[in-house]
């Protein structure tokens, strides 16, 4: 979960990381109460990078100007996002600009400090200055030095910057961070450290231990228990993370499956005709991989996730009904390709729900073509099942990728 | 490495759910030495044969030494569950539970180096060999013993990628989903290592994704210090741009700083594999063709 700007520096002002004075404005007319003193900087609140290339940030002199730009910001979307908020800053004079940023590397499983002295807008476009130090033990303050030597500082700010660097490892400890980035962290003329803007984000496996955060999503808290908590990841919200992403509706709360309510699914959209329902990250992306590879479009997407956790036999049903009706939702599908791999006892789950799907929507008037890939099973049995729907069977991944193409034709 | 099928196995979390104590059953039906189950306030019973302690050094006190914890614990206890089976002398952990947070993990891995001890997961099924030994979740329908080790980062994908093995005729000698989470415990090198040191491994297959560091970590680690054959196939060469697919991995990788920094760029991971001379399949069905032209070869 991304924080906005005034949140992660909320953050920052609790570890003592310095901070401009600033406020926060809901609407335009906050501004005629502005306590902090001309000229300031108002900036847009959302959660995309670049927003000074696209307009979001303004400098102001004055409580006129100040009225109108705030206006043309909250009419501004980036990236598809429109401000709620924005924040409104003390202008500071830097002298120089570095980047910090603290995360973790996946690969070395540790977590690293980034550093540069070229910070800024052109962070991206000046990556070979960028300086890393992976904290391989037990943190403790020389990592951070050895970063600011590294980034070639000199001097008093060797002490000021990993102070500051320090502050970011202990706040992205304490609060299970994905990621603390301050850029730019402005130096005056007389060799003060600022944090002029920062990114902080949340992981949201861990959101479960940290309410403060997750308040600041606007979401349901969870209880503490793991499937809960997957929850505020399933319906996680990064409307920026890809334009077309939209969210299910939550299961029906009051459906007897005492696990069908507790997550929600995905639909990612795409531009063709044929949906894809699987299980897994991996297998649906190369379910992709095959639609696309035979010359198919995919539609859209819905991971249904591990079937293990679906304790109550229809609670996997509900949710692989569920997963049916979103992806059949938009009306250029001509065909659902479902692909499931489990145990059996999972798979005639699966097939339960695709029959009852396709009886409602028969009763409804509404005819869907389903090709269903399914292993090992008494396929005399499930045709049997089947009757006159609309599946087609398939056993392997190329056969239902195949059926799904030609079918939508 | 102890994955015979006389290896001792305790499961941690027995009866936190119908699913993980279906889970322990299933590993026990398959061959699997379940010899304790571990749930805190339900030491003294037994599920099914198996009996119950509330404490791993109970466990270990009354069974002996065990060689494996299957960790089935909610994903904020899983720590502590895995600090306690390394503390009880075990050196193999293979944690099923997902969405454990990656600091957790961070902690894990320092203490699993110090003590050399073997973590797979977070959020995997776990390792199956063949016909001998299931430690997780495997579903066992799609496998059969053969020469072909599989390591994959999916754990549907790595049943698909058994499933195309099985049916072109070559079986598996050991599959292992290193799990989804960001973070996990541990690496494509220190598996490849394994398989390429096992004497039923004749062929590697890597599975991974397009998204994420570690493939290409790993493809040049093939190049420089495996013997074997190995195949690769990447998931998700269509798949939308972003991180709206789920796996964390691919979250921390679209941020163009971490990734510059990290000396990885998503287009060149293929050319990482083909400058590896490592065989790339365009999709599952590919690999056993891939495979076998490989073997003939040797």
């Amino acid at each position: 979960m991304d924080l906005l700007e005034y949140q992660a520096k909320s953050l920052f002002r609790q570890m003592a990381i310095p901070i401009l004075p600033s406020q926060r404005i809901d609407n335009p007319a906050d501004l005629k109460g502005l306590k902090i003193p001309y000229p300031v900087v108002l900036k847009s609140q959302v959660r995309a990078g670049g927003r000074g290339r696209a307009g979001g940030i303004k400098f102001v002199e004055n409580t006129i100007d100040a009225v109108a730009a705030a206006q043309t910001i909250f009419n501004l979307p980036i990236e598809d996002e429109y401000p709620q908020v924005l924040l409104a800053e003390a202008k500071y004079d830097a002298d120089q600009e570095l980047y910090l940023a603290v995360l973790l590397d996946p690969v070395a499983r540790r977590p690293v400090l980034l550093g540069s002295r070229q910070g800024g807008m052109d962070v991206e476009g000046s990556i070979e200055q960028m300086q890393q130090v992976a904290v391989d033990q037990e943190f403790s303050p020389f990592y951070a030095r050895r970063l600011t030597l590294k980034m070639g500082l000199q001097g008093d700010l060797i002490q000021s910057v990993s102070t500051i660097v320090e502050k970011m490892y202990r706040l992205f400890v304490e609060k299970d961070l994905d990621l603390v980035e301050i850029n730019p962290l402005g130096i005056s003329p007389t060799g003060e450290v600022m944090a002029l803007d920062g990114k902080v984000t949340a992981n949201d496996d861990a959101l479960g231990r940290h309410p403060d955060l997750a308040a600041l999503s606007g979401k349901r808290q969870s209880s503490g228990l793991a499937r809960e908590r997957r929850s505020t990841h399933a319906s996680g919200d990064r409307p920026h993370s890809h334009s077309k992403a939209q969210q299910s509706p939550e299961f029906d709360p009051k459906s007897k499956s005492p696990i069908s309510n507790s997550e929600s699914l995905q639909l990612i959209e795409l531009d063709g005709n044929i949906a894809i329902l699987c299980n897994g990250v991996g297998l649906t992306m190369a379910t992709l991989d095959a639609v696309t590879h035979q010359g198919g479009k995919p539609a859209n997407f819905v991971n249904i996730g591990s079937l293990d956790r679906y304790d109550a036999a229809n609670a996997l049903r509900d949710r692989a009904e569920l997963g049916l009706e979103l992806v059949a939702q938009d009306k250029s599908v001509k065909v659902i390709l479902v692909n499931i791999l489990g145990s059996a006892s999972k798979t005639e789950e699966i097939i339960a729900a695709v029959a009852g799907y396709l009886e409602r929507k028969a009763r409804a008037n509404r005819h869907i073509q389903v090709v269903l890939r399914l292993v090992e099973i008494d396929a005399d049995a499930v045709k049997k099942r089947l009757g006159q729907l609309p599946v087609q069977l398939a056993s392997t991944l190329d056969e239902a990728a195949a059926a799904s193409v030609s079918s939508a034709k | 490495m102890n994955l015979t099928p006389e290896s001792k196995v305790l499961v941690q979390g027995i009866t936190e759910s119908p699913a993980s104590t279906r889970a322990a059953l299933m590993m026990k039906a398959y061959g699997t030495n379940v010899v304790a189950g571990v749930s805190p306030g339900r030491g003294g019973l037994e599920v099914e044969g198996i009996p119950i302690f509330d404490l791993v050094e109970q466990a270990v006190a009354a069974v002996g030494h065990v060689d494996t914890a299957v960790i089935l614990v909610d994903a904020y206890s899983v720590l502590d569950a895995a600090l306690e089976a390394i503390a009880g002398g075990i050196r193999q952990i293979a944690i099923v539970t997902g969405g454990v947070p990656p600091l957790d993990m961070v902690h894990l891995v320092r203490k699993a180096e110090a003590t050399e001890t073997l973590v797979i997961g977070p959020n995997s099924p776990g390792i199956i060999v063949p016909d001998k030994l299931l430690l997780g979740t495997h579903p066992k329908e799609f496998y059969t013993p053969g020469p072909v080790g599989v390591i994959s980062r999916s754990s549907t994908l790595t049943y698909e990628v058994a499933l195309e093995l099985t049916e072109a005729g070559l079986g598996q000698s050991m599959a292992v989903c290193i799990g989804c989470d960001a973070i996990v415990g541990s690496s494509f090198m220190q598996w490849l290592q394994i398989l390429d040191e096992d004497d039923s491994t004749e062929a590697i297959v890597l599975v991974g994704e397009v998204g994420g560091w570690s493939e290409q970590a790993a493809a040049s680690y093939i190049a420089s210090a495996i013997d074997k054959p190995v195949v690769a196939y990447l998931a998700g060469r269509y798949a939308p741009k972003g991180p709206s697919l789920g796996h964390a991995g691919i979250l921390i990788s679209s941020r163009a700083a971490a990734q510059k920094a990290f000396g990885v760029t998503a287009p060149n991971k293929m050319a990482a594999f083909e400058e590896a001379d490592i065989p790339v399949a365009a999709r599952p069905s590919e690999i056993p063709k891939l495979l076998k032209k490989l073997l003939k070869k040797n």
